[in-house]
């Protein structure tokens, strides 16, 4: 069998496939899926909304790459508590776009999902397997000393002073060169993204990919039957609609991310929605990061974009990392006006930035679908207690600066000092009152609005991601995540996902 | 002489209508309704104060009319450049507040103008799909306008943002960061954003940071060999499986020598 794949100037009129599986989405979970059904032989269609993008096609400035590659221009946001957050657009879904961070859930967060959501075998050691060979399969590997650059280093000089445990994270790149561009694309084709490795590897093993065509209805026959989708072919960056397609499948699997799965059955008739739990549940990791003020240059855009992290306080709720993205994203908390902003820009060279990623499982949202188009509507609040977790973060933070040698550290915190310059003048972060609203947060990770749940009225899908109302509709996104992993959530899916595409390719 | 007794209201509950056979009067529920006893008033004078109303309520109407239009619409000079998307007004916005946020000279030399900015948000903006950019434009609309609700400082603090002078723009973005309502705060935010990764997205600015984007050798995978460049057809691809790139050492981007230095690298972390 031999695969194929269409790009948007290659099609010519309305589309009509049939196929074994139809997957929807190309991101980590969809990607996983595709390929694994397509190499156990299995006719596979992947469908895509966006292009794929090429290094020529990455654009290094911040607003312009986000506007290119992200759904809504980079500019969603929730609503209730106001925070930003981001859905890519493109062959590869997130992949493209993330720093590649592949961390497997630690036992206790897997075990506490099986207590508390009737899950029967996705503990650790089930998991354990499927981690294994998708670290295999995309090269996942400890970020080497030679690409972590001073930003990354100086992380790891902090935590070690503190007697923090740390270490290099592993990341799906194969010859990263730390250009720390990963946000915007790897232009030294390093990332594995999945639009590099499984996108390609599945149509080696015969499946076809569409793409710049935006599913917009899954077709059902009875109650308990999918039988494929349809949709639009779409013009890259306008979303113009050119063209109808239908691919008629045996086997619907959705894995068009959590903030789109769950539009998509809304939109298709409230489908597999007996639960009531479609587009509830929804979590994320709200983000918080610091900067920090080095005596010397920290030259912040060598180095991999986000090269060590500290699991040290995941039992509280958090993970610190590394980061670096576009100056233009940190530089908006810089303080002052005029020539004294202009003067704080110019201390970006001696920054470095640190962030966290917090379980923040109290705080709950819902997705729904507008009345028109397949962007979804957000509703999330940031539960007060959660606030304790992200400011616990942030002095952790703040510790693990000055343990480093910072002179000084901007918090980006309304109601406290712009910037400050000893550990004792941070303990602040600690003990201030907080009002959500007070903190700079960023959506990162979404989870749960399709969660899986061993009790069909408390979940939308099973364990093996079948949904529950249905024969043969599947969701492969982080919407079956019941919640969170506790770190970076990509390769638990695909660990999941991995399982998922044997078990699918058995039944056929 | 018996007391004159107001018109008698009959009809509909919305819609009241005085019983005055051929001189009928319609006014609105909730409205008490004329005080006068039209029937008592000769033709010529219920006539001509007819018409003086009228002549109230329209120049009223056309005056605050022009004021409104001149406050939302008039007296922005053309931008200095063809404009992508955005109108005079939203330059003329965008602009200024690029200018209070980066003046000429100090650390960084490019002012908001020579860096671009505004080319950058009109850039920004084009690119963004309908619904998107309609926010956008209202973020522009609502900075612009703001002031009329939260004056800026000093004389003449009622005028268009674009129209305030620097000291004054300055001071009321100021407000807006450190403003204890999060509404206002969140516009700030937006903006600053916008002109800030418009201000880094200028090539000299990055250069003069030392954050230039490195060249990055082309090296070449099997995806390569699948699609080309967005708009091209999947038979435009450049490549050949000949061209693959060869596994092996990757040389890491080199840093510049004057940055902080660490001591040999201590094997592994601590997990």
């Amino acid at each position: 069998m031999s695969g194929s794949v269409r790009v948007f100037a290659d099609y010519r009129g309305d589309v009509l496939e049939s196929c074994d599986v139809v997957v929807v989405g190309s991101g980590p979970g969809g990607a996983v899926v595709a390929h694994g059904l397509a190499k156990a032989g299995r006719d596979v269609v992947l469908v895509e909304e966006g292009p794929p993008f090429t290094p020529e096609d990455f654009v290094v400035d911040g607003a312009i790459s986000m506007s290119r590659t992200m759904r809504e221009g980079g500019l969603r946001a929730t609503r209730g508590f106001v925070m930003p957050t981001m859905q890519a657009n493109a062959l590869g879904g997130g992949s493209l776009v993330n720093s590649a961070i592949c961390v497997r859930s630690p036992r206790t967060t897997l075990d506490a999902w099986a207590e508390q959501y009737g899950l029967s075998r996705t503990g650790r050691d089930d998991l354990d397997p499927h981690y294994q060979a998708i670290e295999d399969l995309v090269g996942i590997a400890p970020t080497p000393d030679e690409v972590q650059g001073p930003r990354n280093l100086l992380f790891r000089e902090g935590c070690r002073a503190l007697g923090w445990s740390c270490e290099p994270i592993a990341r799906n790149v194969v010859g990263c060169r730390g250009s720390g561009e990963c946000f915007t694309g790897c232009r030294s084709r390093a990332k594995q993204s999945t639009d590099v490795s499984l996108v390609p590897a599945a149509i080696r093993s015969g499946a076809r990919v569409l793409t710049s065509a935006r599913v917009e209805r899954v077709l059902t026959w009875g109650r308990r039957r999918a039988t494929g989708v349809e949709g639009s072919i779409v013009r890259p960056f306008t979303g113009e609609a050119t063209h109808r397609f239908r691919i008629d499948a045996k086997v619907v699997v959705l894995a068009a991310g959590c903030m789109a799965t769950p539009v998509l059955l809304q939109k298709s008739g409230d489908l597999a929605n007996s639960s009531g739990q479609v587009g509830e549940n929804l979590q994320f990791h709200p983000g918080v990061a610091i900067l920090g003020v080095f005596p010397d240059r920290t030259e912040p855009q060598f180095g991999a974009t986000q090269g060590y992290q500290s699991l040290h306080f995941v039992s509280e709720g958090f993970k610190m990392e590394t980061l670096w993205a576009p100056p233009g994203v940190f530089a908006v908390r810089l303080p002052g006006f005029g020539l004294d902003f202009k003067a704080n820009l110019a201390r970006i060279p001696y920054c470095a930035v640190f962030d966290s990623i917090s379980s923040c499982n109290r705080s709950l949202g819902s997705v729904r679908a507008r009345r028109s188009g397949m962007d979804p509507v957000l509703h999330w609040r940031l539960h007060h207690e959660d606030v304790r977790i992200l400011a616990k973060a942030m002095w952790a933070m703040a510790k693990v600066f000055f343990a480093a040698g910072a002179t000084s550290i901007l918090p980006g915190v309304h109601g406290l000092p712009d910037e400050m310059r000893s550990p004792d003048e941070a303990e602040v972060l600690l003990t201030h009152s907080y009002r959500p609203t007070d903190l700079t947060c960023s959506g990162n990770h979404v989870f749960s609005t399709t969660r899986m749940h061993g009790d069909p009225r408390r979940g939308v899908v099973g364990e093996d991601g079948l949904c529950h109302d249905f024969d043969n509709l599947y969701v492969a996104d982080t919407g079956i995540l019941p919640r969170s992993p506790s770190v970076n959530p990509m390769l638990t899916l695909m660990a999941i996902a991995h399982r998922m595409s044997g078990e699918i390719a058995a039944r056929l | 002489m018996p007391r004159a007794q107001p018109p008698r209201v009959v009809g509909r509950a919305d819609v009241r209508e005085i019983e005055n056979p051929g001189q009928a009067v319609r006014t609105v529920a909730g409205n008490p309704g004329p005080t006068t006893d039209l029937r008592l008033a000769p033709p010529a004078t219920r006539a001509k104060k007819e018409a003086v109303n009228q002549l109230l309520v329209g120049t009223v109407l056309v005056g605050g009319g022009a004021l409104l239009s001149r406050r939302f619409l008039a007296g922005y000079p053309r931008p200095p450049v063809a404009t992508d998307c955005l109108a005079p007004r939203e330059w003329a916005t965008v602009a200024a507040a690029a200018d209070a946020t980066f003046p000429e000279g100090g650390a960084l030399p490019p002012s908001g103008e020579q860096a671009g900015v505004a080319e950058h948000v009109d850039r920004f903006v084009a690119a963004q799909q309908p619904s998107t950019r309609l926010l956008m434009r209202l973020l522009f609309v609502l900075v612009e306008h703001a002031t009329v609700v939260f004056p800026a400082p000093g004389r003449g603090g009622r005028r268009r943002f674009s129209d305030l002078d620097r000291e004054q723009r300055v001071r009321v973005l100021e407000g807006w960061r450190t403003s204890p309502l999060f509404p206002r705060r969140l516009v700030f935010t937006s903006l600053r954003a916008i002109l800030t990764m418009g201000y880094l997205g200028d090539a000299e600015v990055m250069r003069l940071l030392g954050l230039a984007p490195p060249e990055i050798e082309r090296r070449v995978c099997e995806a390569d060999l699948l699609w080309g460049r967005i708009g091209e057809p999947s038979s435009a691809v450049r490549f050949r499986r000949e061209d693959l790139s060869a596994a092996g050492p990757v040389v890491p981007i080199a840093v510049p020598a004057e940055a902080h230095r660490f001591d040999e690298p201590r094997p592994g972390g601590v997990a």
